[in-house]
């Protein structure tokens, strides 16, 4: 039995963002050959700049892949065109209640296949990179994106690239256009200081790649059409942060601590590139946060008050999705934050700054220098902010093995968490997904004891 | 003159300086560091450049995991573990943390916070346009800034521009050594040495040139050549001789200890005719484009480099010319790029060896096999 499927189906917004994960494909098949609209790839939450332009559709290449959908999320795809995602979400939940074996079964398998299948692709995306000839001494993160675009970078007609002070990413960015593909490169440089007229120079590089993309385009670039991107982008955050702040420092839970684990995991993935449409994506985490409200309104969930909340990071670059289910199993609650750490879900200024590139300029400045970091030192002060502001009883550290750049700092980490919080943390290795399981959890049993 | 004997050589030049009141400023990085700025600021420029063994990467695990840059983890474990012949890194006053890449940050952080070396930062843009070459200025000016704090004085321009002739001098004829006709392990003592103690061996080298330049090496009419590119060979590493042992002689070395320290050359010109010193820093930021810190055009200047080396050398010397591209463990620069490199050059008909290795002792073997089933197919 599923530890999550019977609570999340009670969430039509889950089943939407799920299903507009996982039908990126023929999403973006159509848009791009019906209506002539052009992908840029994106990873990491870079996408907003694209939004500036009405026919240019940011993609996480992931989702360029044809993935395992169970027959019956097409039907409900299928149904929801016709009745709402709402109604097939109540009829869902009505047969699971009927308690027919068949059907809920199936009920079950379908959002098992969700989360399944999303992590099946990474590792059959991680493979192929090594395959083509990337070291496997990579980080899980690097290798998997060099195997989607050996498989899809194709489809594009461009890649955003900005740099980050991992010289791995920096690389890899470079790496793409030697695969062969024919998309064209853009790069933005973020200045690794804010120093002098850093911030000045970077509004130039910004606006450099808005032309570049503009080139691309059938339209000139309109600040409007940016702003107003901005003004959602803006909201996907606000809505995003409450469900980490309000939502799951709660003691009262709207479903039970693994699925609200599973849908922050989901939330981290399609936050890359909105799943496409920022505006849909931004019904549907307002939906989310409503639906999740209205339950622990009506008291439809799961008191967790005594249940310690354990913050796992990061996750962004790969991390072993078994770990919550283990943690809930032996009584603990997983919290994911990894794009707050990082300070993306910070608003992009636009109510103080007339031009929005220079309010993205300032956001982005700030994620690099106060979340981010150019140093380890200000890189694990983010990772001590998230568990202060979360208030975590414990933090599980993600030690990603080939990164050389996030999570490479459990020493200096572990030093100030044990000088500034006095909270129990771990370091778990990590290479691939599915390895080591039983390791884990010995070693997050004799963890997790120090709760008891 | 064995290795002990040069750094304890090293170690006496150290402490003389200090005894002068010079303080010493170490990094990792050795791309783009103004070691001219440095040097007019008074104080001695270190270059970490030396090479790992087990015992120190092993020590650096305390502090990254082993899945760090083997280089990287030996420089920590230097001053983990401070070896007898090592003492000299006490003598450091400063350490430049620094973003030649991601390892380099972390392990010269770890350095300076714990083993109590005050930080000094300097980083450099990834990419390579104007806004990039701003950039580069406002960290000169925020380094000057921080030199002239530390030494209580500010930097005379006059003496600025003195530096910078005398470093471009020194790579002048670091780059008429290297032009030589001998052997690859003479070439890269000679290189080391320089690198080490800078442009004050500049009497030394003329004299080392103009005796090697009478010199007509007939034992290596019978050895393969072969241009080393992607990562140095460090200090005290063994690789070198494996290459020689196997019959194969480095007459190029197109790494951080070689082609990409002493091609940074600044037109004397413009030297004579600038108003400006920072300006003369930035143009040699702007003329590196085969470094291997910034993207995106990396792949295609080293090729267009190996390439334009190989026909030189084969209308010059009338043999074929075999790439060994070595790639220390947990590289991202060259590591990420190795098989694209291998591919395109193999395509021009350029022998390629792409040799990955950590400084371990048990790896020795293999790599001898390795080169020497390379060389052999040459």
């Amino acid at each position: 039995m599923s530890l999550v499927a019977d609570e999340l189906i009670r969430f039509s917004s889950v089943l939407r963002i799920a299903y507009n994960f996982l039908t990126g494909r023929d999403y973006l098949k159509k848009k791009k050959f019906r209506e002539k609209k052009k992908l840029i790839s994106v990873a990491l939450p870079f996408s907003d700049l694209v939004y500036a332009f009405p026919d240019l559709i940011p993609v996480f290449p992931i989702r360029m892949h044809e993935f395992k959908i169970h027959k019956y999320l097409t039907y409900l795809g299928s149904a929801s065109n016709i009745f709402g995602w709402n109604r097939v979400s109540n009829f869902l939940g009505f047969v699971k209640d009927l308690g027919i074996k068949d059907i809920s079964q199936t009920v079950d398998n379908i959002i098992e296949d969700v989360i399944e299948t999303i992590n099946e692709k990474y590792n059959e995306m991680f493979d192929l990179g090594i395959e083509s000839g990337l070291s496997s001494d990579f980080c899980y993160g690097i290798k998997s994106l060099y195997g989607m675009h050996v498989s899809k970078g194709k489809n594009c007609d461009a890649n955003l690239n900005y740099t980050i002070r991992c010289s791995a990413w920096n690389k890899y960015l470079e790496s793409i256009d030697a695969i062969g593909n024919p998309s064209k490169q853009i790069w933005i440089d973020i200045p690794p200081r804010n120093i002098g007229n850093a911030l000045e120079l970077f509004v130039d590089n910004i606006s450099k790649a808005l032309n570049e993309l503009g080139k691309i385009s059938n339209y000139d670039y309109n600040s409007n059409e940016l702003r107003n991107h901005f003004r959602t982008a803006n909201h996907i955050r606000q809505v995003y942060k409450k469900i980490i702040y309000e939502i799951s420092t709660a003691n009262f839970y709207p479903c039970n601590p693994a699925t609200f684990s599973e849908i922050l995991a989901l939330l981290n993935i399609s936050f890359h590139d909105y799943n496409s449409n920022a505006n849909r994506f931004e019904k549907n985490i307002s939906s989310l946060l409503m639906e999740m409200n209205g339950r622990i309104r009506n008291k439809i969930g799961m008191d967790v008050l005594k249940m310690p909340k354990i913050l796992i990071t990061p996750m962004f670059g790969g991390w072993e999705p078994k770990t919550h289910d283990i943690i809930y199993e032996l009584g603990g609650r997983v919290l994911y934050g990894d794009w707050d750490l990082l300070l993306f879900l910070e608003d992009i200024p636009i109510s103080n700054r007339t031009d929005p590139i220079e309010a993205y300029a300032q956001y982005l400045m700030n994620i690099n220098s106060n979340g981010i970091g150019c140093d380890n030192n200000i890189l694990t002060d983010s990772y001590l902010r998230l568990a202060k502001n979360l208030k975590v009883d414990g933090l599980v550290f993600v030690q990603v093995f080939g990164c050389h750049s996030i999570s490479n700092c459990y020493t200096i980490l572990k030093e100030k968490i044990r000088r500034e919080l006095e909270i129990p943390s771990i370091a778990l290795n990590f290479n691939k997904m599915g390895e080591n399981i039983e390791q884990i959890k010995t070693r997050l049993g004799a963890f997790m004891e120090m709760f008891n | 003159m064995d290795n002990i004997e040069l750094l304890s050589d090293y170690a006496d030049f150290l402490r003389e300086k200090k005894k002068e009141g010079k303080r010493i400023v170490a990094f990792i990085s050795h791309d783009n560091i103004p070691e001219e700025l440095l040097d007019a600021a008074g104080f001695i420029p270190l270059r970490l450049i030396f090479a790992g063994n087990d015992d120190l990467m092993d020590a650096s695990h305390d502090y990254l995991p082993p899945s760090t840059c083997a280089f990287a983890q030996s420089c920590i474990g230097l001053f983990s573990i401070k070896p007898d012949q090592y003492r000299f890194l006490d003598l450091i006053d400063f350490f430049i943390v620094s973003n030649h890449c991601v390892s380099d940050i972390c392990a010269s952080e770890i350095i300076s916070r714990y083993f109590n070396v005050q930080r000094i930062d300097f980083y450099i843009s990834y990419t390579q346009n104007e806004n990039s070459l701003k950039y580069f200025r406002l960290e000169i000016t925020n380094l000057i800034k921080q030199l002239e704090e530390i030494q209580g004085n500010s930097i005379n321009r006059e003496v600025l521009l003195h530096s910078i002739k005398k470093y471009n001098n020194f790579k002048k004829i670091l780059k008429k050594i290297n032009e030589l006709q001998i052997k690859g392990s003479i070439k890269l003592k000679l290189l080391q040495k320089a690198m080490l103690f800078g442009p004050e061996l500049m009497s030394e080298l003329e004299e080392n040139y103009a005796n090697l330049n009478i010199v007509v090496n007939g034992s290596l009419e019978n050895s393969k050549d072969i241009l080393l590119t992607g990562c140095s060979i460090f200090f005290n590493d063994y690789l070198i001789d494996l290459i020689e042992e196997s019959g194969g002689n480095v007459t190029f070395f197109d790494s951080w200890i070689g082609f990409n320290y002493y091609s940074q050359v600044i037109d004397d010109d413009l030297i004579n005719s600038s108003e400006d010193p920072i300006d003369l820093l930035t143009i040699r930021f702007k003329n590196n484009i085969y470094g291997d810190h910034t993207v995106p055009n990396f792949l295609e200047n080293r090729i267009t480099l190996i390439k334009n080396y190989y026909n030189e050398h084969q209308a010059k010397i009338g043999k074929p010319i075999g790439v060994i591209n070595h790639i220390i463990k947990f590289c991202d620069h060259m590591s990420i790029m190795s098989t694209h490199l291998k591919n395109r050059l193999q395509l021009e008909g350029i022998q390629v060896l792409n040799l990955e290795r950590d400084y371990s002792r048990a790896n020795r073997g293999q790599l001898a096999t390795r080169i020497d089933a390379f060389l052999e197919m040459m």
